[in-house]
């Protein structure tokens, strides 16, 4: 799992990424379905997750913005700019390229 | 336990500055924090196991800390920057002072009061014309820190700098009317109504003042 975790750290941004892509979402919603998707094999650290963020925020990936919870703590919601979609999808071709030549090497 | 989490989180920020974006970060990571910890609560886990879990979860924040960690830079005037402020002021000065000698000179001794005057209206343009130009030309005041301080600061800034370019335009406005006053004074005789020049002037200038001010609104 530790080795798996390397592997998988350096596409922290672009999985953010594609769990925004269908909806608008916080950072804990985020992390519970990545969690789901992978039935409980991973999950992002906080300070990992939340890293993440500032670095999108920064590169107009993402934007974020407070919500309105009439109960409870204010929640901060992302939402994935238009430059953040075509990063997304540029990100993923590169991946199945990469995907494909390691098959092939390993 | 929930406040323990809280003072976690507020223990991992200590030696942050209280900037608005610490606190939001802040903020945002305990009420994410408090939900997961929920969550653990609902699916079985004593408050003791839930707590431990949240609190592995969260792993180095060191790298959050240090991204809100702002410098506070000042932006201060180089002393290059400082020396020539001073030298436009001190040509726009002297220029002041030369502009009433430039009409002497020509009404006595040419006797062209006209170009005169017109010469000394062109030095005092110019020496206003300097001292705007340097009022406008200093840097503005950047804002770093997104504190109540830092937006007074930079709120003075622009305010002082407005102010700089009115005071500017106000003494040399007084001094041309001055200037035409004796002016037409003195050449027509018109001495009975002249003095309305100022009632004008004062006119002229609260409408300046107005547009300044609503052009500051604007912005």
């Amino acid at each position: 799992m530790a080795i798996a975790s390397d592997i998988i750290r350096g596409h922290t941004e672009t999985i953010i990424l594609r769990q925004l892509m269908d909806k608008d979402s916080y950072g804990y919603e985020i992390n519970k379905s990545i969690q789901e998707k992978t039935q409980n094999q991973y999950e992002l650290k906080e300070a990992t997750l939340y890293s993440a963020f500032r670095r999108l925020e920064q590169a107009g990936l993402i934007v974020s913005y407070w919500g309105d919870e009439q109960t409870g703590a204010r929640r901060r919601y992302y939402s994935i700019t238009g430059e953040g979609r075509s990063y997304y999808k540029q990100t993923k071709l590169d991946w199945e390229l990469a995907k494909q030549l390691i098959d092939q090497l390993i | 336990m929930i406040s323990k989490i809280r003072a976690y989180i507020t223990r991992a920020f200590a030696d942050v500055p209280k900037t608005k974006k610490s606190i939001e970060l802040q903020e945002e990571l305990i009420s994410n924090l408090i939900e997961k910890f929920n969550d653990q609560l609902k699916i079985g886990k004593t408050e003791e196991e839930a707590y431990t879990s949240v609190i592995a979860g969260i792993g180095d924040l060191s790298e959050l800390v240090e991204g809100v960690r702002e410098r506070q830079t000042l932006m201060s005037q180089s002393p290059e920057d400082r020396k020539k402020n001073a030298l436009v002021i001190a040509i726009a000065v002297v220029l002041y002072i030369l502009s009433p000698m430039v009409l002497i000179l020509f009404a006595e001794l040419l006797s062209m009061e006209i170009f005169g005057l017109l010469m000394m209206f062109v030095l005092i343009a110019i020496a206003t014309g300097m001292l705007v130009y340097n009022a406008a030309s200093k840097p503005k005041y950047l804002r770093e820190e997104e504190t109540l301080v830092e937006e007074f600061k930079e709120w003075k800034a622009g305010k002082d700098k407005n102010q700089a370019s009115y005071a500017a335009f106000k003494s040399a406005f007084w001094l041309i009317v001055v200037a035409i006053y004796l002016f037409i004074s003195f050449q027509y005789g018109g001495w009975a109504y002249t003095w309305i020049i100022f009632i004008v002037a004062s006119a002229v200038q609260e409408v300046v003042r107005a547009i300044i001010e609503l052009r500051r609104n604007h912005e």
